[in-house]
């Protein structure tokens, strides 16, 4: 579903990301994990192309982006993946069912009814079809990010990334997101996530990643990485966080 | 009355002047927005000259300076020069409000697939120009009052008015007095409904929302 070869991006004079090769098979349930400053949300944000990376090749459900060519067409890529941020990023000034609608209406060019219909089974899905009508400021935090996740949804992606969507949120909030998240992984959602709800990781991963210093040191069954880490500096972030 | 003419064509040189100001004003924020570095030089050539200089030279050149090559009537010279006058202080507050806008609203709409000018439109817009208001309210209210520096290109504005009848009067206590009044009751109710647009756009009270 995802093939990454030779991914590099700085920063300036710092590089963040240096020759990364991943790959992610469909269906698969990914989980990128390492210490602030690894690279791991570049990398996240480099398969949707918010960062537009130097070097390397990405390609996407077949469809081949060289990052050296300016000539792809990103915004057809970018809907076929769906993007959760930390911080919702909700539109302020739209409903919740404008904001899941926005974008099947204005770019895939649906009828209003029907994607109106559509974003009313996915807001029933996250458990909020009763704030449709709701503006994001008069919900909670937890709330503003499953509806974030449905919008996303409503654009019927191939693969959803999240990049620590549970960081931003009240401890009480986290359990009704990451069951959200675990019915989409139930569903079969190829999903790539940046998180450090290990307990979620083991749950539901099916492979860690491990980065630093931009750079994948270490990848493997959550059973397998948590239990037995060999590389030294995933036993120290480890034992940092659990 | 002649006060009342005149602040009729106080009122038409300020609108017309400002229907173009914004228009301009929208022109130069994208390019100085723009990644572009050709179209930020243009827009910051544009807005330095403008605000580095007097808005009564501005006149004055454009009526006078220009009379060889461009024939205006006064009117329209007048118009003109405060329209290219305020868009230059209109362009710098729509680039302010655009880029106040959270970036996380412009990723957020690319991820879901919308195109750059799309996600201005709909997405980064509407919060902008709602952001705007009060600035751009107080930047009308100057141009209102700026526009009394055409009567020395003989448009028959509220100013010019004011001028000769004091001329013919000499009474300057009253007229001006009056010519103040004048001004001061077109701002207050220009300000009133700025005040209720602004309220009217707030998204951050949110309108009629039962909550069960």
């Amino acid at each position: 579903m995802i093939t990454v070869k030779g991914l590099s991006k700085s920063f300036g004079q710092l590089e963040v990301l240096k020759q990364v090769d991943l790959t992610v098979a469909e269906k698969e349930v990914v989980v990128l994990i390492g210490a602030s400053g690894s690279g791991k949300s570049t990398l996240l944000r480099c398969l949707n192309f918010l960062e537009v990376s130097e070097k390397g090749e990405i390609t996407i459900d077949s469809e081949r982006v060289e990052l050296t060519k300016k000539k792809t067409d990103l915004n057809a890529v970018r809907q076929k993946v769906g993007m959760v941020f930390q911080h919702f990023n909700l539109f302020p000034h739209k409903t919740v069912l404008e904001n899941i609608i926005e974008a099947p209406v204005f770019v895939k060019k649906e009828k209003k009814e029907v994607a109106s219909a559509k974003a009313m089974d996915l807001l029933a899905k996250v458990g909020l079809a009763d704030k449709a009508n709701y503006y994001p400021e008069q919900l909670s935090g937890g709330q503003k990010q499953r509806v974030a996740i449905a919008r996303a949804l409503a654009m019927e992606p191939k693969v959803m990334l999240f990049d620590e969507p549970t960081s931003a949120l009240d401890p009480e909030l986290v359990g009704e997101v990451l069951q959200v998240m675990k019915d989409l992984a139930r569903d079969g959602m190829t999903m790539v996530i940046v998180t450090h709800e290990m307990g979620f990781a083991r749950e539901v991963a099916d492979r860690v990643i491990m980065l630093a210093d931009g750079n994948i040191i270490e990848e493997g069954h959550p059973g397998e990485i948590f239990a037995r880490p060999k590389h030294e500096r995933t036993q120290r972030f480890l034992n940092q966080i659990l | 009355m002649a006060f009342l003419k005149a602040a009729g064509l106080t009122i038409s040189i300020t609108a017309i002047s400002l229907l173009f100001a914004t228009l301009i004003g929208t022109i130069f924020a994208g390019f100085k927005i723009s990644s572009s570095k050709l179209l930020n030089r243009i827009a910051d050539l544009y807005i330095g000259v403008i605000r580095g200089t007097p808005l009564i030279v501005q006149i004055m050149f454009l009526y006078y300076g220009l009379a060889n090559f461009l024939t205006l009537d006064s009117f329209t010279a007048g118009a003109l020069a405060l329209g290219v006058h305020t868009g230059a202080y209109i362009a710098e507050i729509f680039r302010g409000s655009v880029q106040s806008v959270d970036r996380g609203q412009m990723e957020a709409a690319r991820s879901l697939g919308m195109p750059y000018f799309l996600a201005m439109r709909r997405i980064i817009f509407p919060q902008a120009f709602k952001r705007s208001i009060p600035a751009l309210a107080n930047q009308f209210i100057i141009s209102l009052k700026d526009s009394s520096l055409v009567a020395y290109i003989a448009v028959t504005d509220l100013y010019s008015v004011a001028l000769s009848v004091q001329g013919e009067n000499y009474m300057p206590f009253e007229t001006f007095f009056v010519v103040g009044i004048y001004y001061l009751i077109i701002v207050l109710i220009f300000t009133w409904f700025a005040n209720r647009i602004e309220g009217k756009l707030d998204v951050s009270k949110p309108k009629e929302v039962a909550i069960p």
